[in-house]
Formats: structure tokens, sequence, C-alpha cells
């Protein structure tokens, strides 16, 4: 396994777990459950980012040599085509809130629903780079 | 759509048996792309397949090969 594949598989599984955990945070706990909680989520993008460093730097030690060079043109255009498919994600989320934010009354995501559509996007592009890794194209 | 076949395992094998990893460091891609392009999964860019094609001193057409399918 390349060490790039092994970074999208450590940036999938970490997203997945650290939001998985806050927005099941949200939903189950605190005195409003489904409001935003500002320091909550300072944590949890605390959290993700030294968690990612943390697997990148031992993924890295494994193979360093591969870890250091530059991404090569199949590398770029895995990025491009997951890029491609997150955006379509990402697009379609915010259009569903836009046609729900134009009801009368308007049905008004809030921020976590907005920052799920964002997070789901994420994992959509690492999940599609994962998938052109495995299919080796 | 057509299809692109290459002779890169036969032209390493005729090359004192060069391995993958060391036509990767030639021509500046990873040794898993080398692989995806001899397993027919991936096409390289034009510039990489020129590249490779000067690493075993052959023209294109004698590494690459182009099938119009029917």
């Amino acid at each position: 396994m390349s060490f790039r594949e092994k970074s999208a598989w450590i940036s999938v599984l970490s997203i997945s777990g650290i939001y998985g955990f806050y927005f099941w945070s949200v939903i189950h706990t605190g005195p409003n459950p489904g409001t935003f909680h500002f320091g909550g989520l300072l944590m949890t993008v605390v959290a993700l980012v030294v968690l990612e460093i943390v697997l990148h730097i031992a993924a890295a030690i494994f193979n360093p040599k591969e870890a250091q060079a530059p991404r090569d043109e199949r590398d770029k255009l895995i990025e491009l085509r997951a890029m491609r498919v997150a955006y379509s994600g990402l697009a379609t989320g915010i259009a569903f809130a836009c046609f729900f934010g134009a009801f009368t009354p308007p049905i008004i995501f809030n921020t976590n629903s907005l920052l799920f559509i964002l997070v789901t996007a994420e994992i959509l592009r690492y999940a599609c780079q994962v998938i052109q890794y495995r299919r080796g194209a | 759509m057509g299809t692109i076949r290459n002779e890169i395992r036969r032209l390493r094998f005729e090359h004192g048996e060069m391995t993958q990893q060391e036509l990767a460091e030639k021509i500046k891609v990873t040794r898993q792309t080398v692989n995806a392009i001899e397993q027919g999964k991936y096409s390289p860019s034009l510039e990489a397949a020129f590249r490779i094609s000067a690493v075993f001193g052959k023209p294109l057409e004698s590494v690459f090969h182009y099938s119009q399918d029917e």
C-alpha cells in the first residue's frame, strides 16, 4: 500500500471517528441537544489535527522515502476525481439547505447541519481516493 | 473507446530484470503507478509514456499499443 493510500485511509477514518463522536454527542448530550457548542467543535478540530499528525508521522516512519516524494501524475488525477465527486456532494447538500430555507416559514439549517454537510463531503473525498487506489487507477 | 496495452513487463525482463521500483525512480513516479500502468489499469500521460520509452531505448509504438474496440 502506497503512502498516499495510507494517508487517504488515515483521513477517512480519523474524520469519520472524530466527527462521528462530535455529532453523536451533539444529538445525545448537553442541555439543548442539537444546538451548536463552540467549545465542543474547537476540541473536535484540535483532536482531529493531533490524531492526523500522529498517524501520518507513524505512516511516514515505515516508508520515509515515499512520504517525502512529491505526488505523481496518478496521485494528482485521483485527487482531482475525488474532489469532483466531493464537490457534487457538497453542492447537493447546500442546494437542499437553500431549498428548505425557501419554505414559509423557512426550515433553517443550523450550524451543525451545515457542518454535517461539509464533513460528509470531506469523507466522500477521501473515500473516493481510497476506492480509486484499491482499484489501481 | 480503445484499449492501451504495453510491453513494459517484457522490456523490464529484457533489461536485466529491472524492478518496478527501479523503473519508477527513473521516470519519477511511484512503484504503484508503474504497477497500474503494467496491468493496464492506468493510462500514463504522454510525457510519462515518452520517459518509459526512453528508459528502454525503444520508440513509443514499440512499448505501447492502441487497439480500437469494435
